[in-house]
Parts: structure tokens; sequence; C-alpha cells
């Protein structure tokens, strides 16, 4: 029988698989289709101190591969997500493993956000910082794009809550390991990547981008190679548990993730096309290592042989 | 035969068609309005699935959906033979309410419209009036089905080719006018703009009770992604929000449609 458990230090989840914030909604929208309690944990949608329209339509565009999105972070805003029926209450209720994703457009709002959900705390495994949001305007990924605003916005979160700290990176960036760094010497415990990465499409003959926002965020199977080379590189620069993400649409891409070094994996896009999507990539992990020979998770994980 | 097997996919007429899925399941349970989401099999490059609403169920688990081959997606469709099995997940999204007896439907539809809202005729328990708009006579499409319901079937064509050359909503005044004495309820699908501006129409003449099926893009289906997102009215500072079409709509009332910038 494989042990299917991950350590990831400040908690244990049931299996490596969660969820990417944005594709899960709040858990809620998936509750007819399985216990939320199957998934190692259910990562929410990002969480702002106030309410928040998101970008203006259209919002999504289907390319080669996968998808751009620019849904602009809307949101019910802390106070609805920690006392709405269908947000934080339903999800204690479900005794799923709960990861919050957090965002603002200032230091101050990330701050208020990590201790309104700290304050009420009861259900929440942990807080996931979003610093790479490609389709805002303010925060987001301006904090993800620059070594000293990360460092910095991760080390005052750091202050304000005793909830461990995930913190999602972009991959936006020349040098992703830099950041892993940064974010793991200000106190983050663990990384996540990858968020989107921008792209853009443009419809010939109106001659506009497919979307409002003009640029947008890539996802699906085109970026996971992407994805699984940033999560190498990762796991090789920093000590902290690796979260890896980017196209995963199977339990084989999964182990791809886990042998890069990364200790646990979200599926994302993937739930758009079949919303038993993590459930069939918990079995697919299970059913490699069970035909590897492994009895744990942890075995396989940066277990990538030289070439 | 299996769940989500194409039982017959067929030209309906020009560059409409017509697939029928067995689905027991979700004919069971499907209700005016609501919708299927579809995964076509041979998309190649292309993963996410694909919306349609659902025409016609029949008791022996036949579910019909109409469409128009528009883009890549019903392009593929418009190809797979009888024996294709599809996955199907649905049937999503809120459904019509029902006219009763007391009410007169008139439902209002654009283009293709008219296939999201035939069950509402088919289930009617009193006859009613379809207003039916399309570019071209051409365009007009499942009058026959909405006839053998008991509807009476007006229609416009941007072109004049069929009926009133105009707007469909040029249609809507004389209709309340020749039924004042009757309980009109009022039910519409199409192009957005045309719904807009159905529904600003409908909310001045005191119709809020009108149901209008909205959409936009679509991705996951259920709520969780917020890319279907249309404005609705709200009771915050802006008077409006985004709502998803798939998860709080695809049908909202007409006094909830917010029809201004």
């Amino acid at each position: 029988m494989v042990d299917l458990t991950v350590d990831l230090g400040k908690f244990k989840i049931a299996n490596p698989v969660m969820t990417a914030s944005g594709t899960f909604g709040y858990g809620f929208e998936y509750k007819d289709y399985y216990d939320l309690r199957e998934l190692g944990a259910v990562v929410v949608k990002g969480i702002a101190v106030k309410p928040s329209h998101g970008n203006p339509t259209p919002r999504v565009a289907e390319v080669a591969g996968g998808m751009l999105n620019a849904i602009g972070l809307q949101g019910p805003g802390v106070d609805k997500f920690l006392h709405g029926a269908e947000y934080m209450p339903f999800l204690r209720q479900s005794g799923a493993t709960v990861i919050v994703n957090i965002w603002g457009k200032s230091i101050e709002e990330y701050c208020e956000v990590a201790a309104r959900l700290d304050a009420e705390s009861e259900g929440i495994a942990a807080l996931e910082i979003n610093i790479s949001c490609p389709n805002v305007k303010e925060g987001g990924i301006a904090f993800g794009t620059d070594l000293k605003l990360a460092h910095k916005v991760v080390s005052e979160i750091r202050k304000v809550t005793s909830l461990p700290l995930i913190t999602k990176l972009s991959p936006n960036v020349t040098c992703i390991a830099d950041f892993a760094r940064a974010v793991a010497a200000a106190g983050s415990d663990m990384v996540s990547l990858i968020n989107t990465l921008t792209g853009m499409a443009i419809n010939i003959e109106t001659r506009r981008s497919y979307i409002a926002n003009i640029t947008g965020g890539l996802s699906g199977p085109a970026i996971k190679p992407v994805a699984v080379r940033m999560v190498y590189e990762v796991a090789r620069a920093v000590e902290i548990p690796v979260i890896g993400m980017g196209g995963i649409m199977t339990g084989e891409d999964a182990v791809e993730f886990l042998l890069a070094g990364a200790d646990a994996v979200a599926v994302g896009t993937a739930i758009f096309v079949d919303p038993y999507a993590p459930l069939k990539v918990i079995k697919g992990i299970q059913e490699y290592l069970e035909r590897h020979g492994c009895k744990s998770v942890g075995e396989i994980v940066g277990a990538m042989e030289k070439p | 035969m299996k769940t989500g097997e194409i039982v017959s996919n067929r030209v309906l007429q020009d560059e409409y068609y017509e697939v029928k899925f067995y689905a027991p399941e979700i004919c069971r349970k499907t209700r005016a309005g609501q919708f299927v989401h579809v995964k076509i099999e041979n998309l190649k490059d292309r993963i996410l699935r694909r919306p349609f609403s659902i025409s016609d169920v029949s008791g022996d688990g036949v579910l019909t959906v109409v469409y128009k081959r528009v883009g890549k997606g019903t392009e593929a469709l418009s190809t797979l033979p009888a024996g294709t099995v599809c996955n199907l997940l649905g049937p999503l999204g809120n459904p019509y309410s029902p006219p009763d007896n007391e009410e007169f439907p008139v439902i209002v539809a654009g283009g293709y419209g008219s296939a999201a809202t035939y069950l509402i005729a088919k289930n009617s328990p009193g006859k009613g009036i379809l207003l039916l708009g399309a570019r071209s006579k051409n365009d007009l499409i499942l009058i026959d089905k909405f006839t053998a319901a008991g509807f009476e079937v007006r229609t416009s064509t941007d072109d004049g080719s069929q009926g009133h050359k105009g707007f469909v909503t040029e249609l809507v005044d004389r209709v309340i006018e020749e039924n004042k004495d009757k309980k009109i309820r009022f039910y519409a699908c199409g192009p957005t703009p045309m719904l807009l501006a159905l529904a600003k129409m409908l909310q001045d003449r005191g119709c809020n009770d009108a149901e209008l099926s909205l959409d936009h893009l679509m991705c996951c289906g259920v709520g969780a992604c917020f890319a279907c997102v249309v404005k609705v009215r709200a009771d915050n500072e802006d008077g409006w929000r985004y709502a998803r079409t798939c998860k709080e709509g695809p049908v909202f009332k007409a006094s909830e449609v917010y029809t201004g910038e």
C-alpha cells in the first residue's frame, strides 16, 4: 500500500494534489461533484480586503494547448469570504484542508487581509500570497517581479500572522530561483509555482485582442515544460517545500513535477476540462508509485536521474 | 448505448445542425433553459468544453442540441458521426420558471435563441406566441416545432426576407396591446445586444418578471472561473456587479439585468 500523505513541514496533506487558485472557485462550486476531503488541499480564489469587480469582458480566450485569462481577481472581499455561507463557513464544514490565496494593491492591504484571516483562522491550513497575478494593474505581479518588493511584502505579512505562508511565484521573471530565495529569507514557509505566463492573442479580422485586458495569463498543457524547468530550478535553490503547477492534466504530468523536485502539485486548467481531473491525477500518481515499487510520495521527490 | 453517445448529427438547415446524444440521466433532470457542457472529442489542440443550450429531451433519454457552425468547436462537432461518445456535464445553470395555467407565455428569440426556449413552449400548459428574429430567412429555425407545440410564430428579419423587416423587439408592443386581457409572461434568449435592448424595454413596461437567458464566453461551466460574467443590478455604489452566467444564470429576471454603460 502506497502512503500518499505529504508532510509540508507546517502541516500535512492527505495526498500531494491541490487545486490551483482561481480554477476551483471557493470549493463550493464543486461540492456536488465529490467530497472535498479527497483533495490534498483546496486553494481558494484570491481574497482581498474589499470586494472587487474584476476585469471587463471578454476575460478568456482559448489558444493552442491552453487558454489565456484576465479575470482580474473578481472576489467577495474578506468579510464576505469569512462569513458568507458559500465561502469559509461551507469550507469549514466540508472538512477540506483549506489554503486561502490572498492579494492586495499595497503592502498594507496584503497585511490587512492576512491579519483578518489570522484572527478567524479556524479551518485555514495556510495562506498563499499571490504576488504573481499578471492581470491587475496595481499589486499582484508588481510585487512578484521586483526582488526587494517580494521580500518586503512577505516579511511584513510574516509579522501579522502565524499561519503557514506559501508564496506563489511569477514565471514572468529572468531568474525565478532568486525570487524563491528572497521570499524564503523573508519567512515564507513554502513556495508555489508557476502562476500564468503573460500572453496575448489577436483576432486578425477585427484586429482586436481576444481579451479586453489586451494581455492575459497563459495556462494549460502549453506551459508545462516551462513550469517543470522552473520547479527544477527552485527546488535546487531553496530548502523549503515546493508546490509545483502549470499544465498538469494527468498523473504522469504530476509525476514529472515531483521528479523535478516538487513536494506537492496543483491542478488548475485541467479542472475546467474535467471537474474530476484532480482525483484522476491522485490516482495516476498512486499507480505510478505502485508500478515503481515506491512506498511513499517522498521517494520520488527530486528523484530525477542525471542525464 | 453509452451515456454521451451521439445518436444522430445532421444538418437542420443551412449552417444549423441538430445533434442528439443518449443521456438519460441528464434528460431526466433537465428543465427549460438549462445547458449541457460538451467535451468535443476531435478538437486537437483545443481542450476546453463547449456549452450548448438543451433544445429538447425525450422520455427515452435522447437529448437534442441545435447549434450553428460558427467556430472551431462547432465545426469539429459537425463532423462527429453517430456512435461517437462525448463527455457531457449537465444539466447546468438555472432554468426558466415555467408558465403557470394563468399565464400567457410570449417567447422572444433571436437567431438560435429559439433552440434554448423550445422546452418552455413544449411544456407550457397553455398556448403562447414566439417572436423570432434573425438576420435572414435561412436563420429562422425551429418554427415548425413551436407551431407543433401550439404556439403562434411571428418572425422578423434584418433583410426583410421573411416577416417584419427590422428587429424582433419591434414586435413586442403589438403583442402586449393585443393581449391586454391576459397575464403575459415574457421569456427571451438571443444575442446580447438584443437582450439588453429587450430588458430595457420590458423594464420600462413593468414586465419585471420576464426572464432572459444571457451568456458570455464560458469556461468551467460551474461557477469556478468567473469568465462568463455579465453585469447585473446590485445594491452597491456602482449599481452593478458581475454575475456568472453559468452558475447565477443563464436565466435572469428582466429587473436584474443592468442596461447602463
